[in-house]
């Protein structure tokens, strides 16, 4: 049972030389070998509005466990963003076609993965966001 | 301007039917079709288990950025945490912990620039981190 997740970056002009990366990385459990074993499945949700909305809650039995998450704006219009925050920290806006993944500690029950459309109006229409998570043994229905 | 390209690959099979999906972004500036055109890369040593201002938002020129973090150790064991918050605040109580970064693993993400991204080690012996900056 394995998830792995390859990143690929590459560039032929943003340097002198063509710019290639590529990582490779087996989704385990913290500090050790063994696979993850649970996941959210691929979900997808359309934001209507700019209020901002949970998608991930924390919990605070996830802490110091291992869990990855995948998010991505599946709107086709670049100037489209959601507001990505943990907690109450904005990490960063994922702009139409924009994707992250990141490990997500849940340090307590306030490390909650939080989105927002903040550039929606009524004319923008619906903005399509996808995600997965990827964890070990917290038991998330608890948060059902 | 320069042509980008990231690319995320993932399959799993902890569902009894497989998942796998890929997707292809551009790198671009906020809000446009407009390629980002700098680039940084960076490989170093961190031998404390202080926590490090690995980048500051002091170094980048724009408002959106891409960020890239890896851990290149092959000791399952050892990991960075990796949080966001005040520059050089150095203290859990004022920057949010992201998560941990155990050997092998990597991370994608948009930055808004705003506060710096810090790391701690989970050892004070040598340990390795690579992280490219795209904006």
């Amino acid at each position: 049972m394995a998830t792995t997740a390859t990143l690929t970056l590459a560039s032929t002009d943003i340097a002198g030389d063509p710019v290639s990366v590529s990582k490779v990385a087996t989704l385990t459990k913290a500090g050790s070998t063994n696979d993850l074993d649970q996941s959210s499945g691929l979900n997808r949700v359309h934001l209507r509005s700019t209020t901002e909305k949970v998608l991930l809650a924390a919990n605070a039995e996830g802490n110091n466990l291992a869990a990855k998450v995948y998010l991505i704006n599946k709107s086709e219009d670049a100037s489209l963003y959601i507001t990505v925050k943990i907690n109450a920290q904005t990490t960063g806006k994922l702009y139409g076609g924009d994707f992250m993944f990141i490990p997500w500690s849940q340090t307590d029950t306030s490390a909650s993965i939080k989105i927002a459309a903040s550039n929606w109006t009524s004319s923008t229409g619906d903005i399509p966001v996808e995600y997965a998570l990827f964890h070990e043994d917290t038991d998330f229905l608890t948060n059902a | 301007m320069a042509t980008t390209n990231a690319t995320l690959d993932l399959s799993s099979d902890t569902t009894d039917s497989a998942l796998a999906f890929s997707n292809t972004t551009a790198l671009n500036t906020a809000g446009t079709t407009t390629g980002v055109n700098t680039m940084t890369s960076v490989t170093k040593v961190l031998s404390s288990t202080n926590q490090v201002d690995l980048i500051t938002a002091a170094s980048v020129s724009t408002t959106h950025a891409y960020v890239y973090i890896n851990n290149p150790s092959e000791d399952e064991t050892l990991y960075f945490n990796v949080t966001i918050g005040n520059a050089g605040a150095g203290s859990a109580t004022d920057t949010e912990e992201i998560g941990r970064l155990y050997a092998g693993d990597f991370m994608w993400m948009p930055w808004d620039v705003d506060d710096d991204i810090c790391v701690t080690p989970s050892t004070a012996d040598d340990m390795t981190i690579e992280y490219m900056v795209f904006s």
